[in-house]
Parts: C-alpha cells; structure tokens; sequence
C-alpha cells in the first residue's frame, strides 16, 4: 500500500479536440490537503473532472488507493470514495437544502450518522434545511456543495475554488471547516487565492499549459520567490 | 510567398485549369446531369422531348419519366439544403420548414388561378410574391429567436406552421382539404407541354442553391454563421450581432425553402394543404441528419439516396420461398429499419463519417494515432 | 420566486379567460358542465401523452417522436385483451368485461414498458452523446412500431364494441346527461398526476430525476448510475403512454393514425407547460384541453371550423411570445 491516496501520473486530457491537459502528474498523500495552483487555463479544474472520470484522459494513469480508476465511469469513481465539490457552487438549486444532501447518500443512513457533524460545520445549514438551494447565497451553496460530499464515507475529496467569489467573513470559516475535515479524509484542493492555499494546504502541485512542471511542500514554496513569480504571478 | 507574386499570379487573369482541377466533381456531376435526359434516351431508345403526336409532345416515354423523377430530386435536393443552411451551417433547428415551402406554392397557386388575365402575369406574380412572403414570414419568425432558443423556437416555428397548415385545409378560398389544380401555365415551363424544359430551370436552380450556399459557407458571413452555431454567446462577444446574421440565413432559408416549394406545384400542377404538412419539414430534417449535418454535399446525398430508394423499392416486389413479398407493405418498416440503420452506422451522417473516415485514412499514413489508455470513455 | 408567481398568475388569468369564454358561449349550466368536462378529458389524454415526454425530455435531453406510438401500440393491446378474436382471446377465461377490461390495461402498459425498455437500451443508449440524432432513431422506431401494428392488427381502424359497467354509464348533472367514462378518464388522470407528482417529490428516485434534469454530470459525480435512472424513466414514459392509450381506446378505438394525432399536441402541451417542468406539463394539458373544448363550443357559433383545431398551437406561440420559457420552464 503506497502512503498516496492518489497517484496521477502522466494523464492526457483532450475536450471537444483541443489537448487540454499535457501530461499531468499529481501526488495526493494520505490525511493531507494538496493544492493546484496555477494560472486560469492552466488545466487545474480540468485535472480535478479527469480524476472523477467526467472528462476521461486518454493516456496516463490515475490509481485511487492503489487501484486504477481511469476509464472508470464518473459513478463508479464516486462509489469508490471520493467526493466531488465543482467549481461554480454546482448545487441543485431546484431541490431543498436537505434534499441536495440526501441524494449524496449512498448507503441508507450515511445523513443520519454525519447530520451532527455537517451541521456542526456549517451551522447555518440547518435554519435553512427545507429551503431550495437556488434561495441561498453564494457562500451558503459553497457551503452546501462541500456539506453534501461530506454525507458519504469519502476517502479523498476533490474542492474546486472553494474560496471563489465569497466575502472575507465566509473565506475564512470556509478555511476552518476544510481544516476541521481534512482531519478526516484526505483533500486536493484547487485554490485561486494564494493566502488561502498556503494557509490550508501542505503540499502544492503547480498547472501551467496543462502540464505540471512542479510540486512539493508549501512551506518550501513560500520562500521560493522565483518559483511564484514564474508560475502564479504573485508575490 | 511575395506580395507582388500574388498580384502577378490575380493580374494575369483567372487561373482556369486550377479551377477546373479542384471543382471537377461538381462540374462531373453537372455535365452528367446537363445530359441526361439525353443519355437516358439514348440507353431506352426513347425521346427525351416526349412521344410526337401531330404538332404536339406527349409527355411519355422513359427519358420523360425520369426527367420527373429528377426534378423531385432537385426540388427535395433545394429544400434540403436550404433547410441545412439553418440547422446545419447555423444551428438554429426550425421545425416549421413546411411553411416557408406550402406558403410559396399556395401564393403561386392561387397568382395562377386568379390573375386570369395572363398566365406569364400570374406566374411572375406568384413567384415574385411567394418568395417575398417567405422572405417576410422569415423575418418575423426570426425575429422571435431574439427572445426564444433552442426547443423553443423549433417548437414555436413547428406551432406557426401547423396554424398555416391547419388553415389551409379548411379555408375556402384555399379549397380546404382538396386543393386546387393549376389550369394553365406559360407554355415554356410547363412540365405537362415540355418537360425538358422544366427539367433544365429545377435543374439551373439546384446548381444556383449549391453555389450559393458554397460561396456563403466559405465567405466571412459563413463563418460568423458557423460562429454562432458553436458558440452564440462568444460569438456576441467577439462583436458580432448575431441576431442579423440570423435573421440572413433564416430569411435566406427561407426564400430557398420558397423556391422549393414553387417548382413543386409548378410540377405537380396542384395546390394542397399537403404542401404545408409537416412531411416537408420532417423529410428534410431527416435527410440533412442522415446525409450529414453541416456538410455542403450531406443534404444533397440525403436527399437524393431516399429518393431513390423510395422510387426503387415502394413500388417492388420480391419472392423469398415461393412468398411473394410486396414492399409497398412493408416500407414503413423499412424505412424505419433505414433511418436507426443510418444513424447506428453513419453517426455524421452519409458524408460526415465518410469525410471523417477519409481523414483518419490519411491521418494514419502520417503518423500512428496516440495509443488509448485503458478503455475508451464511455458516454 | 417572482417569476413563479407571475407563473401562476399567467395560469389563473389563462383558465379564469377560457371559463368566461365558456360561458357565455353556454346556453346553460348543462351544456357549460360539458364544455368543462369535455376539456378536462380531452386535457387528460394530452397528459398522458406528454407526461412521458416531459420527463424523459426534462432528463435525458431525448424528445422521443415514438411516444405517439405508444399511446397507439397501447390502444391496440387493450382493444385486443378486450374483444373475442383477436391475438389474445381471454373472453373465455375472464367472461366479465369489466375484469377483462382490468386486464387489458394491465396489458397495454406491460407491453408499452416492454418495448420502451428496448428502445432505450437497444438502440438510444448509444446515441446521449449525439441528443439530434435521437430524433431520426426515435422517428423511425414509430415508422417500425406503426408497421408492426400494420402486420399483427391490419390497417383497419377498430371501434370499441365490447361494453362494460362505466363505459355505458351515464349520470345526470343540470339536466344533462354526462358519460361515466369521460368522468372516469378525468379521475384517472389527476391520479396519476398525483402518483407521478408523489414519486417525483417523494422518493430517492424522484430526487435524483429532478436532480439530474438540473444536472446530469453531478448526479453522476456523486455516485449514482445515471444510466439506470435513465432507463427507468424512459420505460415509465412509454409504460404511460401506452396507459393512456388503454383507456383511451373504449372512446377513440385503435387505429394506426391514432398515435401522431396526439404527438403533436404533446409536444406543444410539454413547451407550453415549460421543458422540464412536470407541473407545469400538467397545468398546459388542462389549459389545453379546456383551450380545445371551448374554442370547439365558441367555433359553433361562429361557423369557423378551424378554430378548435388550430387553439392548441396558437395558445403555444401566444404564451413563447409572452414567456419564452413557456409558464414555468426556467431560463437556462
């Protein structure tokens, strides 16, 4: 058994016939929060949907636990253990906050067990329960969408920009609870916001022209001004 | 290559023989089809002008009945077009295609019938004024893409026309349910006094929706069209107003659809509410899917392979086993069985996978395709 | 939550018009309870045409044009459970007509399921990724299904003779008398609009329908096989059409133009009613059967004939040129 939970290696990615993702390779250890970082473009949701098997790479490997999952439908990739937060707060808006956790059940019972943790998380949530989830605001669906891959035994869950969009209040209870229930399953995270990134996430893989040109800890990434400059333009 | 080289290559005059070279097969396909009726009449030894009776032609003979049955070719073959103009180059699908071409061909009908005083008045009349309706009707549906998209528009396109429909199989004017025949018709394009005649104007007119829809395509209007059939929106940020450019092809669809329409009653010399039934919107629709959506030659292969097939077999029979099998019985289920077989094999349609099949041949003595990880994606 | 409201206030101010329109066209409150009974039933069997249609188009993206001719295949089963002499002769076995005509629903649906199943998993499943071509392969499954009814039934249509209890019943209301089994029809259809309704907004099944008619790839992402739920719907689509043909065909018989008679209005009923919206394919089938009904009634004193048959499509682009989503599709 490897100590990674996730192994991407080399996975080519191609979407209506443009090659997207170049041969990225990704490391996922156990019980941590990786980032993506990267510029926009770069392929880091991309990287995120071929793992889950919605955008199938055609070459390359992903083992998930030690078990190849690549060419997997998206379904059976799920059952497997991993949970899937999109980008853009994908929620059902048409069905209530309660039911948007519902359908994420995949054993009877899975809400029962983890309704005292998620509420505990994100409190909030339970005022709003019997309300459609189009009526929430944005950091509400944002807490939702990582509320709903939390009701299933997940191994790995995969957050896509958690921090998109939201107000400063929200970013950081957003980074409480990721940090609460990293203690739990391990992440890879896709994240925008550098602050954010760093203060989450112990390791980082860099995207940059659907390749990954470099990875390893945070803490060694923050001292390393050229690196930050060359791939995220920040400082 | 030099700027003046361009200039000196444009300056000394239209290259011909290149042109020939890369248009050979349309140019093939229409020397064949200019002589026809000829070749026809020479293989059946019989006249492509008709059978002489006196001063007269009687319509009879081989050549004569297959000249018919290229002339419905070529009307099938505008209508087709004009309706891939829209859904295939466009991407705007309008289930109410019927109404531009029964519209056209109840205009023309009714010019003929009541402008008595002259028939050349009549026919100019009615082809002027039908195909200036379907310019206008387009607009005004077109305009209504402005609010509706996708299934909403095809449906509100498929509702207007069968309101047409509907009123032109009970208005009286229109004599409801049975139509009306055409009387008279300028001795020159009627199918009834000289069908090779009419043969050459369907014949003239086909080329002419062929050429004009292949100089559309490869024209900058042809690619915003094209823009906008992938991608509206972006194609709206880019600057373009895509609402015009609609609103063009719908109208020019439309007028296309018209003509259609107008050689139709001009040969069947009658006028019926079948022209506005939604036959002709689903028999395009489903020769342009089946022959290749958005390619220039799939509606005309379309169009023309059902046509045939329709002629062949309908009318054939077959004895298996001392079982005398008639295929007027059983054509619905063939031509059901054809159109899941053509979708099931041909999943671009007659000339897309063809096209498509052609350049991976190509593609494969270049360079071996990239090596499929595990199993392909399923969906 | 506006533009639901605005919704419903389109509705109300559609039905209270075509009740106003109803009566005073009426000559009494007799003839005015059959104008709305009329509607009621004709909206009823546009349901169950457009029921299956909704919800497989809301979900799959596939407007299946065979959906007609399941409602006809239905039609045909019925019509031969019931009578002596045809495929299936069970008049032996079950002598009361009433039982017979139990199972000759039971049959319809049976069958309808049957071939829905096939169709889905033989033949559309490979095609989600290409949602035009549905079209042709669901056009030219009708052609086939309409050829076998041809082959096993013959091209004469059949008019119902074997009469049971409700069939032949009447009761009297203001001085008119009503038929039982237009009455019947009506219940049958709420109920099934509430059966339908309840499975929707009830069950794990129900959730992930209206899930994935938002969503496909999430409800996927989240573990669950979209394809079965796919299937699902599909079977239960054709399974009601071929329902609503069963019980339509005591009234209209079994003929083969039976099925794309109703498609077309289906189809209006389900943009009408807005893409994706079960309710509000409910609401359009009555709006349009009460819409036919009335302009039949107003048509008589006008002596313009096409009007009833023409109200269906004008209401439709009426309503798109007021709501593009139809009364209460959402704007995507």
């Amino acid at each position: 058994m490897s100590e990674n939970v996730l192994e991407v290696s080399n996975i080519h990615t191609f979407i209506g016939g443009f090659h997207i993702l170049e041969g990225v390779s990704v490391r996922v250890p156990i019980g941590a929060i990786t980032v993506l970082l990267g510029r926009n473009g770069a392929g880091k949701t991309t990287t995120l949907r071929s793992i889950m098997g919605i955008t199938p790479p055609i070459q390359g490997s992903i083992t998930f636990c030690g078990i190849p999952i690549s060419g997997k439908s998206s379904n059976t990739i799920a059952q497997m253990g991993i949970g899937f937060v999109p980008e853009h707060r994908a929620i059902f808006k048409e069905l209530t906050v309660l039911e948007n956790l519902q359908i994420a059940e995949r054993k009877r019972g899975d809400l029962a067990r983890k309704s005292d943790f998620i509420f505990e998380l994100f409190p909030d949530l339970k005022r709003l329960i019997s309300l459609p989830g189009g009526s929430l605001s944005g950091g509400q669906q944002q807490m939702l969408a990582v509320a709903r891959a939390l009701v299933p035994d997940n191994r790995l869950l995969l957050i896509d920009e958690p921090s998109e969009g939201l107000a400063p209040v929200i970013i950081e209870h957003m980074i409480r609870a990721i940090e609460r229930l990293s203690a739990d399953v391990s992440v890879l995270l896709v994240e925008q916001n550098f602050r954010v990134a760093s203060k989450l996430a112990q390791n980082y893989v860099i995207i940059e022209e659907g390749q990954s040109p470099a990875q390893g800890r945070i803490s060694d990434l923050i001292k390393d001004e050229v690196l930050i400059q060359r791939y995220l333009g920040v400082a | 290559m030099s700027v003046t080289g361009t200039l000196k290559t444009t300056s000394a005059g239209f290259q011909w023989s290149a042109w020939l070279k890369s248009n050979s097969i349309p140019l093939f396909i229409l020397a064949f089809l200019i002589a026809f009726p000829f070749i026809v009449g020479q293989m059946t030894g019989s006249s492509p002008y008709g059978e002489v009776r006196g001063e007269r032609f009687i319509m009879r003979g081989a050549s004569v009945r297959w000249q018919s049955v290229l002339i419905e070719i070529f009307i099938l073959g505008i209508l087709t077009m004009s309706y891939n103009l829209l859904f295939g180059f466009t991407g705007v699908i309008s289930f109410g295609h019927a109404l531009f071409f029964g519209s056209a061909g109840y205009i023309l009908g009714l010019s003929l019938e009541y402008v008595a005083i002259d028939t050349s008045l009549g026919l100019a009349l009615g082809v002027t004024l039908g195909i200036l309706f379907c310019g206008l009707m387009g607009l005004l549906v077109g305009a209504a893409t402005l609010r509706l998209k996708g299934v909403y528009f095809a449906i509100f396109t498929l509702a207007v026309a069968e309101m047409f429909y509907i009123f032109a199989s009970r208005w009286q004017l229109t004599r409801a349910e049975d139509g009306f025949a055409i009387s008279a018709l300028p001795a020159w394009i009627d199918p009834a006094q000289s069908r090779l005649n009419f043969y050459y104007i369907a014949l003239v007119l086909f080329a002419l929706t062929f050429l004009f829809i292949k100089r559309l395509v490869h024209s900058p209007t042809g690619a915003v069209l094209k823009a906008i059939r992938e991608n509206e929106d972006r194609a709206q940020t880019l600057g373009f107003d895509t609402l015009r450019y609609k609103l063009f092809a719908i109208v020019a669809s439309a007028m296309l659809a018209g003509v259609a329409g107008l050689l139709q009653v001009i040969l069947n010399k009658k006028v019926g509410p079948e022209l506005l039934s939604i036959d002709y919107t689903v028999n395009p629709l489903l020769m342009t899917i089946i022959g290749g959506i958005g390619t220039l030659w799939g509606p005309i292969v379309g169009s023309s392979s059902l046509f045939m097939l329709d002629i062949f077999l309908r009318d054939s029979q077959f004895t298996v086993g001392g079982i005398t099998v008639n295929m007027a019985n059983i054509w619905g289920l063939l031509l059901g069985s054809i159109f899941i077989a053509a979708v099931m094999v041909f999943p671009r349609g007659i000339v897309g996978t063809s096209q498509q099949l052609w350049l991976r041949l190509r593609a494969k003595g270049a360079e071996s395709p990239p090596k499929l990880h595990g199993a392909p994606p399923d969906q | 939550m506006r533009s639901s409201r605005n919704s419903w206030l389109t509705v109300v101010v559609l039905f209270a018009a075509l009740i106003v329109l109803a009566l005073l066209s009426a000559n009494s409150l007799g003839s005015f309870g059959i104008t709305i009974l009329s509607g009621l039933f004709q909206g009823m069997l546009l349901f169950l045409v457009a029921s299956g249609l909704s919800i497989v188009f809301g979900l799959m993206d596939v407007l299946n044009l065979a959906q007609g001719a399941y409602f006809m295949i239905g039609a045909y089963v019925a019509y031969d459970i019931q009578h002596a002499g045809g495929l299936i002769d069970v008049t032996a076995a079950i002598p009361d007509p009433n039982i017979r005509f139990v199972f000759a629903v039971i049959g319809a649906i049976l069958v309808g399921a049957g071939l829905g199943m096939l169709l889905e998993r033989g033949l559309l499943r490979p095609l989600y990724s290409r949602p035009i071509f549905q079209l042709v392969l669901t056009f030219g499954f009708s052609l086939v299904l309409i050829e076998i009814v041809k082959a096993v039934w013959s091209t004469t249509p059949y008019s119902w003779t074997e009469m049971f209890g409700i069939r032949e019943g009447f009761f009297e209301l203001f001085g008119q008398r009503f038929s039982t089994y237009r009455l019947f029809v009506v219940g049958a259809g709420f109920a099934l609009i509430i059966v339908i309704g309840l499975l929707l907004q009830r069950t794990r099944t129900g959730i992930i329908i209206r899930a994935g008619v938002e969503d496909r790839e999430m409800v996927q992402a989240l573990g669950i096989n979209i394809k079965m739920i796919f299937t699902l719907v599909f079977t239960l689509g054709c399974a009601v059409a071929a329902l609503g043909g069963a019980i339509a065909a005591p009234f209209l018989g079994a003929s083969i133009t039976l099925g794309n008679a109703f498609l077309l209005q289906a189809v209006a009923v389900v943009v009408l009613g807005g893409m994706g919206s079960y309710g509000g394919t409910a609401v359009a089938s009555i709006l349009v059967g009460l819409a036919i009904s009335v302009a039949q009634d107003v048509a008589i004193g006008t002596n313009f004939a096409a009007l009833s048959s023409i109200t269906p499509m004008l209401l439709l682009v009426l309503v798109l040129l007021l709501r593009p989503s139809g009364l209460f599709g959402s704007s995507r």
